[in-house]
């Protein structure tokens, strides 16, 4: 089969396994963790870079998926998207929590930005994105790595970085629309 | 906000990079708009690749053992015989059980049910069929509700497991929603340590959720007074 009709194939496989999980098919279920539940961790390890955090997560994450399986729409993307945007929702939500325990200061230097920016990428391991990521605009890689991986809000870039939220914004929607036009011509094939 | 502004914000609402507050109103724009979703498909798209990006590290077998465990189906809690004599709790936890077992053995579960639990026969009747569902309520406070129901047969029942009590001056109400328009399906109070089941027939492909709100004591209201603190889809 071509990658693309793997990739498709699978994403049936995707739905149906949701569609049987929102019926409580326990085995379904086991199924779609042994599918996902690397990807789900290895981001939340990313993001979280400890592993008891990563493991909360991922328990979070399937947890949800059991109850709100049935709220998967195919209408607005694929199984795969959803599945993982939930997970890091999820993950933002304990990164967050995290800094507020460790009550943070929210302006610190540039320093510690540029690290957070190189850690990350430096656990971007995925070829068509980590060059995609590195091909970007500095400062639109800066603002969508803080974003995506540090789980920051527009507003806490802005402030971070010291520039207007307007200034945020841009570089994000700039940054995210050429990823976009980067990327879409390559599709790696689900995990 | 304006569709033109909220489009501006899609890009961060695809990395979760907006506050609470604005995921919010761009939440509740998708609903409307006819243009933003296929826009955020493809933000979404984009999103995906990020998240599939890090390094890829095996999660701990321990941790698979734990998730499975938490939705495994756990016959023990049907053959309890003290269980049955309850009679509600019973009832109860067979609702917890039901969607896990396997058709054949079910039926032989409710064959046993039906014959000790008089009181219970709606919602044992609601089970035993096919096309039963179950919607778990959730919302503003911690509860155990949920609403099993048979579309096809129009029968549908709340069991309460664990629900606080709503102080002397006011009951809870159940509502089906259709649309916006919630219709009252009846007020109840929780029986303090027991479950309740109530029973309900109606045409379930009307309504899309089930809710119940805290009203005035003893009639309830025409129409909620108060914002739904439980929330079901059905
Ligand atoms: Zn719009």
């Amino acid at each position: 089969m071509r990658p693309a009709q793997l990739a498709a194939s699978e994403e049936l496989e995707d739905r149906q396994l949701l569609a049987r999980i929102a019926r409580r098919d326990s085995r379904a279920f086991e199924v779609l963790y042994d599918r996902y539940g690397r990807p789900v961790y290895s981001l939340a390890m990313g993001m979280l870079r400890d592993a008891g955090g990563a493991q909360e997560v991922t328990q979070e994450v399937f947890l949800s998926i059991w109850r709100q399986a049935a709220e998967f729409d195919p209408s607005r993307g694929s199984a795969r998207s959803w599945l993982l945007a939930l997970a890091h929702h999820k993950a933002v939500d304990a990164v967050r929590r995290g800094r507020m325990r460790a009550a943070e200061p929210l302006q610190e230097t540039k320093t510690s930005d540029l690290d957070v920016v190189d850690e990350a990428l430096r656990r971007v391991e995925q070829g068509r994105v980590r060059e995609a990521l590195v091909r970007l605009p500095a400062e639109q890689r800066e603002a969508i790595v803080l974003a995506y991986y540090g789980g920051y809000t527009h507003q806490e870039i802005a402030g971070r970085l010291g520039i207007p939220l307007g200034t945020a914004k841009t570089r994000i929607r700039d940054g995210m629309i050429r990823l976009r036009g980067t990327l879409a011509g390559v599709k790696e094939v689900a995990p | 906000m304006t569709h033109e502004a909220l489009r501006e914000l899609l890009p961060a609402y695809a990395l979760d990079a907006l506050t609470a507050e604005e995921a919010r109103e761009v939440r509740a724009h998708l609903e409307t708009c006819d243009r933003c979703p296929g826009e955020l498909a493809l933000l979404q798209e984009t999103a995906t690749r990020l998240a599939g990006a890090p390094v890829q590290v095996p999660p701990p077998p321990q941790l698979r053992e734990q998730i499975l465990a938490a939705v495994r189906p756990q016959p023990s809690v049907v053959t309890i015989p003290r269980g049955w004599a309850i009679g509600l709790a019973a009832a109860a936890a067979a609702v917890i059980v039901v969607a896990a077992l396997t058709a054949a053995r079910f039926g032989q579960q409710v064959a046993q049910l039906q014959q000790r639990i008089a009181a219970q026969e709606q919602v044992l009747a609601i089970l035993a069929g096919p096309t039963a569902q179950t919607s778990v309520l959730a919302g503003s406070i911690e509860a155990g509700v949920k609403f099993v129901y048979d579309r096809t047969r129009g029968q549908g029942a709340l069991v309460v497991t664990d629900l606080q009590d709503p102080g002397r001056q006011s009951v809870y109400q159940l509502w089906l929603v259709a649309g916006a328009v919630p219709e009252s399906a009846g007020v109840f109070r929780p029986a303090p340590g027991r479950p309740l089941v109530i029973p309900v027939r109606a045409d379930f492909t009307r309504y899309q959720a089930v809710a119940i709100s805290i009203e005035r004591a003893p009639f309830g209201a025409a129409q909620p007074t108060t914002t739904p603190i439980l929330v079901g889809r059905i």
